[in-house]
């Protein structure tokens, strides 16, 4: 599955999934599920290596916030892409716990999608299509402004608004000096 | 009123863009119908019985004469030279084809409209007061707060795919004419004790399948923080409502399952931990917006206009039309009409290009072009020099638009049942006009008084019946359209969901039902002054229940 | 909503809308697609009618209608009529809009 980062093809993936019932490799970077961690937290917090994470979209996340710190990534799942429960999660782990990681998107992500995902941190993206970057570039070009404030640290139009007014004010008052 | 910066234009004309080319992708095979759905429905386009219908937001029910002469050209450009205008106060264009769809949202575009969640799971277009910034009994104009509301929810990217639908209503006024109590969020703006203004924020109302009567989760909440707090409100939502049960994914359904305090508890925790960041409103930017709505510029009048007067004396049909169709405007000398979509017989809700064409030079030349659309699928012209009066009801006449029935038993609301709609279960519109002409004699009709009919087609409720003093649901009855009748309903600041009176009747029996309550209500009232719903809350179900199954 | 009710040997017909107009079409007997339902191809039997739906959905997959399905008719008349009232409106027109000019 093609993977994308901050808009680029990564070739491997530099974790590895470990499954549930699977031994932990001696070393390197593992993803391991929510679940796991919940078992082994303590030895998956021994190791020197990079952890992911994957939270099943039904968790809440306000359990969990603590702890994402502790990650170096978390991956998020879109079951269905109609079913938006990760848009939370992951505006609430970059916004409210300052989660720096990588966020990945993954399940039934689709191009029509992936300019709301970057909106709410997602950063990574697994998309199953051969042109991903080129989709991606193409999406979350789709819109000049932003109505809304969000993690991305774009400017909302009522804040642009105000400023194109207030820097107005300032000419205006200068002129008059 | 408001009109687009270059920000907004930009924005909906990139969105034009976007769904060209969705469109493009779904005729060449790229995403499946499946995938393409959502986004079509994103942009108002449905799939009908007949046709493909396009709904048109009408952000909280304001237009202007340019708009709506738009609506007019697109409506004979791409449709068969007619709207229709719904409960929602958005307008649907009933036979569009989808490879013409982007030209027609292009069309719009220019008129500073769109069609942008007007459909799916997202925040829906924000309804208030078809009388916002000119009742008398107004405390601020709820139109600002719609439109901050807009901007916040439009491409809002942690809320585009909600378990469900999501529907706000604002009310400026403590007589509410926005139904705020039978939506997912209701904002009723009021003065607290330090006498400040700002909103009950109530939660959870809702019609479909399971009615309810929204509750209070806030008593009062500062504007600053009104985007935080529907924020925290729509991302508790996102994250627990229901999505293993389409009928049980509404808000209504979360806050009736783990009630009231605990959603308050999860929406003030999200809240508190939000307020204070960047979507806390500063008073200039809420400054900003408002200028946009100031007043027009009003005459300085005082008495009694003496043509008013004059025609109110002299001219018996317009003072039928002035007594029905008029309210009271805060400015002196002014007055709101309520320009009727229902003339007896006619398809409720429905206006011909030649009709909108008219409403706008009418709107231009006596109420400062500007037009409103009611809930009750009206349309208003909201700053009316009394002086002007006897001019404008000649004017509406010409083009049967002065009906003097507004409230009456023939002011109905109608889904558009099945003769649109693929959900239906039984036609709402063909019953609408039967029953509308039983009512059509003005002595009968005014003597009967406010009276509220509504019909839908199916339990989706998208006519409000629950909410009718009357409400009238369609029903397949062994393969033959049925009706189920209930009473007691409101919407106002008394909501309540309306009481079945008995079984399903069909068509023509369901039709004499309603003339047989009416008589009814006739009989029992204690004086003309008590309305039907009064009448019904004094009386009870029984006797009305009895006249319509006594017969048989 | 009254969706079409399980058919066993009665004659029945394929509907779908065409996805380009939106228009209500009926599915002929030589593959194409009508919005008469005077064209549509009649069959009276299961394995016929499960025929005419596979063609139908082939023509589904290439973009040509959206969601095909079969309805129970009357042919006994012409053109046959569709035994539920929802289908008779589907095949008729909105019974609002014959009072209304056609534009
Ligand atoms: C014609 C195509 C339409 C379709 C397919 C449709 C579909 C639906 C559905 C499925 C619901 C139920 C939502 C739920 O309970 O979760 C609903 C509710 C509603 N719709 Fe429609 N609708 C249509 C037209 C309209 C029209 C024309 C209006 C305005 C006249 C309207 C206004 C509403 C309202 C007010 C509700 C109920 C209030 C609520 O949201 O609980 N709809 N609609
Ligand atoms: S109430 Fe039912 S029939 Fe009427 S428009 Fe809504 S979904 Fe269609």
């Amino acid at each position: 599955m093609p993977l994308l980062k901050d808009g680029r093809l990564v070739g491997e993936d530099a974790f590895q999934p470990v499954a549930d019932d699977a031994a932990l490799p001696e070393s390197g970077a593992v993803l391991v599920t929510y679940a796991r961690w919940q078992a082994e937290k303590e030895q998956l917090s021994g190791r020197n290596d990079p952890l992911g994470i994957v939270l099943p979209n039904t968790l809440d996340v306000l359990d969990f916030g603590a702890e994402a710190e502790r990650f170096d990534l978390i991956v998020l799942t879109f079951p269905k892409f109609s079913d938006g429960r990760a848009y939370s999660q992951a505006r609430l782990l970059r916004e409210r716990f300052g989660y720096r990681g990588e966020l990945r998107a993954t399940g039934h992500v689709l191009q029509d999608q992936l300019w709301a995902m970057q909106r709410s941190g997602f950063d990574a993206f697994e998309i199953p299509r051969d042109d991903a970057a080129e989709a991606f570039a193409k999406a979350i070009s789709t819109f000049s402004h932003v109505y809304q404030p969000t993690g991305d640290g774009r400017v909302s139009a009522l804040k642009q608004r105000l400023a194109i007014q207030n820097k107005d004010g300032r000419r205006k008052q200068e002129a008059a000096e | 009123m408001y009109e687009y910066d270059d920000i907004d234009q930009t924005l909906v004309d990139e969105r034009v863009a976007q769904f060209r080319d969705q469109v493009a992708r779904r005729l060449s095979g790229e995403i499946s119908e499946d995938e393409f759905k959502p986004l079509r429905l994103q942009n108002g386009l449905y799939l009908q019985l007949h046709a493909y219908m396009l709904r048109i937001a009408i952000p909280y029910g304001t237009l202007s004469s340019r708009q709506l002469r738009g609506l007019a050209q697109i409506g004979c450009t791409y449709d068969r030279g007619w709207g229709h205008f719904t409960t929602r106060q958005n307008l649907q264009y009933n036979w569009i084809k989808l490879e013409e769809t982007a030209d027609a949202l292009a069309d719009l575009a220019k008129i500073q409209m769109h069609a942008i969640q007007t459909s799916g799971n997202c925040i829906r277009n924000t309804t208030t007061d078809q009388f916002a910034g000119a009742a008398h009994d107004e405390i601020e104009d709820p139109r600002v707060w719609c439109e901050i509301i807009r901007q916040w929810s439009t491409f809002h990217p942690e809320f585009s795919f909600l378990p469900r639908k999501f529907k706000i209503a604002v009310t400026g006024s403590p007589n509410d004419r926005a139904a705020v109590r039978v939506h997912d969020i209701g904002l009723r703006m009021h003065k607290n004790a330090a006498g400040e203004i700002g909103f009950e924020v109530i939660v959870g109302g809702g019609l479909g399948r399971t009615p309810f009567i929204g509750k209070t989760i806030r008593d009062f909440l500062p504007k600053q923080d009104l985007l935080s707090y529907l924020e925290a409100i729509l991302r508790v939502y996102n994250q627990f409502g229901r999505r293993d049960n389409l009928y049980k994914a509404r808000i209504k359904i979360l806050v009736h399952e783990i009630g009231i305090e605990a959603m308050r508890e999860k929406v003030e925790a999200e809240f508190a931990a939000s307020k204070d960041g960047a979507l806390k409103l500063p008073q200039d930017a809420i400054d900003q917006i408002a200028a946009q709505f100031a007043p027009p510029a009003f005459e300085k009048l005082s008495g009694i206009s003496a043509e008013y007067a004059n025609a109110f004396r002299t001219d018996f049909e317009f003072g039928l039309w002035a007594r029905r169709n008029t309210f009271k405007h805060k400015q002196p000398g002014y007055s709101i009409v309520t320009i009727s979509l229902k003339k007896e017989g006619a398809p409720p809700g429905d206006a011909s290009a030649e009709q909108m064409n008219a409403v706008a030079d009418i709107a231009d030349r006596y109420s400062f072009g500007e037009i409103r659309v009611t809930h009750e699928q009206n349309l208003v012209l909201a700053h009316v020099k009394q002086s002007d009066l006897p001019a404008v009801f000649k004017a509406l006449k010409a083009y049967d638009l002065a009906t003097p029935n507004v409230g009456l038993a023939s002011d109905i609301i109608a889904c558009p049942g099945l003769d649109y709609c693929a959900l239906a279960n039984a036609r709402s519109i063909p019953i609408a006009q039967q029953i509308a002409l039983r009512f059509k004699n003005w002595e009968r009709a005014h003597d009967i008084g406010e009276l509220k009919i509504k019909i839908s087609g199916c339990i989706n409720a998208c006519g409000h019946h629950h909410v009718g003093h009357i409400g009238i649901l369609g029903v397949d009855k062994a393969g033959e359209e049925f009706y189920q009748i209930t009473l007691g309903g409101a919407a106002d600041e008394q909501a309540a969901i309306g009481d079945l009176i008995g079984p399903a009747l069909n068509t023509r029996d369901a039709v004499d039902a309603i003339d047989t309550l009416v008589e009814t209500y006739l009989r029992l009232r204690n004086s003309s002054d008590e309305r039907f719903l009064d009448t019904y809350r004094r009386v009870g179900l029984a006797p009305f229940k009895e006249a319509v199954y006594a017969v048989a | 909503m009254a969706k079409a009710p399980k058919l066993n040997s009665q004659p029945q017909v394929v509907t779908a809308n065409h996805l380009l107009s939106g228009d209500v079409v009926y599915l002929t007997k030589a593959a194409s697609w009508s919005r008469r339902i005077a064209d549509a191809a009649v069959v009276a039997n299961v394995e016929a009618g499960a025929a005419l739906l596979a063609e139908a959905e082939t023509q589904a997959k290439k973009n040509i209608v959206i969601a095909p399905y079969l309805i129970p008719v009357d042919a006994s008349v012409t053109p046959p009529k569709p035994i539920q009232y929802r289908e008779v409106l589907r095949a008729e027109g909105p019974s609002t809009e014959k009072a209304r000019p056609a534009a």
